[in-house]
């Protein structure tokens, strides 16, 4: 435990000191990633997918705000969208328009959720986005997490129902909007999704806050319950065919990652948990004290040993002859251990042994004046 | 002399002044109904070209069926019931707009004050030496 305290702190100060250079990495990290994905599920065009244009729109990324990449990333999904038909820009642009105009004006802070969601849907890990965002968000997060969910049903609606759209050559647009519209709106899998999304912050954050021990744990557990649980209910009244193993298994990958959060965010001691009693003129306190986890890091002390430059070292035979006599100012220095010849270490080697015998004797003489156990 | 409290102080208004407090002070400088009047009536607007998009969409989505029947419809009774779910969906949006910004308001105006205070405090900091 000490030692992932420890590595928690290490990390803490790396993070702290290379602030500058981290959060545009971490930024960079997120935009390549979330281009890659765009690509690999919507790469109808070919400008678009290709790997130099990709990375230079991360790095512009890299310096720009996070709202940026949610922004751009959407303008990008459209432009996608454009090279397989026109039906499906407008119906992506649409609900695109209205999410903005209705929610993230509000919250422009929670905006990154909206591009998280789908990306933890394409990665597999979906269960992992309502715990992490009822550990650290808001309530108001239910919002941007339905959002993120409604956009990743579109684009699978979109992609699953693409020859279906291509196909329709000889429909009019109307038809074609129509049936896009249809397979989006009409999806009961989405809508249970953002049920089950949104009844899990809502449960982890009001668990989380309550002042009980190991309230994040117990939340954390209990919305991880709550979420497959209202899936199921989902499932058995809409018939969804959700895949129960990979519902089981993502949970607790979940489980293990919003541990995982919690070790680094809000790790408490709750062993030397304080209650505090005291009042003023207009209150009476009732505190609670949890104190946290922390390790102080020990700065690694060098200690630099100033010698002078080495000097060739002598030949065996010569340093053999020629017993080299010490200065003072150069006792400590590596470099007289070095030309310290054998005629020396002779000599101590002879005073070594002598000290041995002495010690062997004194110790075979009893001490003058100590009694021997039981002589009495 | 550098004087550690003081340097403590002004690091944290600093911090504020950059950070927060930019958003705060621009609140600070609205009256709390001319602020939450200005942020309803933005609102007001995008819950209208919300609602004009949806229902745009709807008409795109049933247009055969509304150039079909629109002989037959009683059209002051659509434009009643279109007239009665606009003024509900707005005068939701606005009044969840109304509790966020009033909330949003009281505290950077909490901020604030704790930002005033603290620059006090540095005048009589400056003042004392």
């Amino acid at each position: 435990m000490v030692q992932l305290l420890t590595a928690r702190e290490w990390l803490k100060n790396l993070y702290s000191r290379y602030e500058n250079f981290c959060r545009p990495a971490l930024k960079f990290l997120l935009a390549l990633i979330s281009m890659m994905m765009i690509n690999s599920k919507l790469g109808y065009s070919q400008a678009l997918k290709s790997g130099a244009v990709t990375l230079i729109i991360a790095l512009m990324c890299s310096f720009l705000p996070l709202n940026f990449i949610v922004t751009l990333s959407a303008l990008i999904v459209l432009l996608q969208l454009y090279a397989l038909s026109l039906e499906s820009v407008i119906v992506a642009g649409v609900i695109m328009l209205v999410m903005m105009l209705l929610y993230f004006r509000f919250a422009a802070k929670d905006t990154v959720l909206i591009m998280l969601t789908p990306l933890s849907f394409i990665l597999g890990v979906p269960y992992v986005i309502p715990l992490c965002a009822g550990l650290v968000a808001a309530p108001s997060s239910v919002v941007s997490t339905g959002c993120g969910v409604v956009v990743y049903y579109m684009l699978k609606a979109i992609t699953v129902n693409r020859q279906t759209l291509l196909n329709m050559e000889e429909e009019t647009l109307l038809e074609k909007l129509r049936f896009l519209a249809d397979a989006i709106i009409g999806n009961r899998e989405m809508m249970v999704c953002v049920a089950a999304f949104g009844i899990t912050i809502i449960v982890v954050y009001v668990i989380r806050r309550l002042s009980v021990d190991h309230a994040w744990t117990i939340a954390i557990i209990t919305g991880m319950l709550v979420d497959v649980m209202v899936v199921l209910m989902g499932d058995l009244r809409f018939e969804t065919r959700i895949n129960v193993a990979s519902l089981v298994f993502g949970s607790l990958l979940a489980l293990v990652v919003a541990e995982i959060l919690q070790f680094f965010i809000f790790n408490v001691d709750y062993s030397r948990t304080e209650k505090v009693q005291f009042e003023d003129d207009e209150y009476y306190y009732y505190v609670k004290a949890v104190p946290k986890n922390t390790v102080t890091l020990s700065e690694p002390k060098v200690k630099k040993i100033k010698g002078q430059e080495k000097k060739p070292l002598p030949k065996k035979e010569e340093a053999a002859e020629e017993p080299v006599q010490p200065a003072e100012d150069k006792k400590d220095a590596p470099e007289y251990r070095v030309r310290r010849s054998t005629a020396t270490r002779d000599k101590a080697m002879a005073e070594l042994e002598e000290i041995r015998k002495t010690a062997a004797a004194r110790n075979r003489r009893p001490a003058p004046g100590k009694k021997k156990r039981g002589n009495t | 002399m550098i004087n550690e409290s003081r340097i403590k102080l002004m690091t944290r208004l600093a911090a504020y002044e950059g950070g927060e407090g930019k958003k705060s002070m621009a609140i600070g400088t609205y009256f709390k109904g001319d602020y939450i009047a200005k942020e309803v009536m933005k609102s007001i607007v995008f819950a209208t070209i919300v609602y004009c998009i949806v229902i745009g969409a709807y008409i795109v989505y049933d247009f055969e069926k509304l150039v079909k029947d629109i002989y037959d419809m009683d059209l002051l009774q659509l434009g009643k019931t279109l007239l009665k779910r606009y003024l509900i969906f707005t005068g939701a949006y606005a009044f969840i707009t109304y509790v966020v910004y009033l909330i949003r308001y009281k505290k950077a105006r909490h901020s604030l004050r704790i930002y005033y205070n603290n620059l006090r405090r540095l005048n009589a900091m400056y003042k004392k030496e």
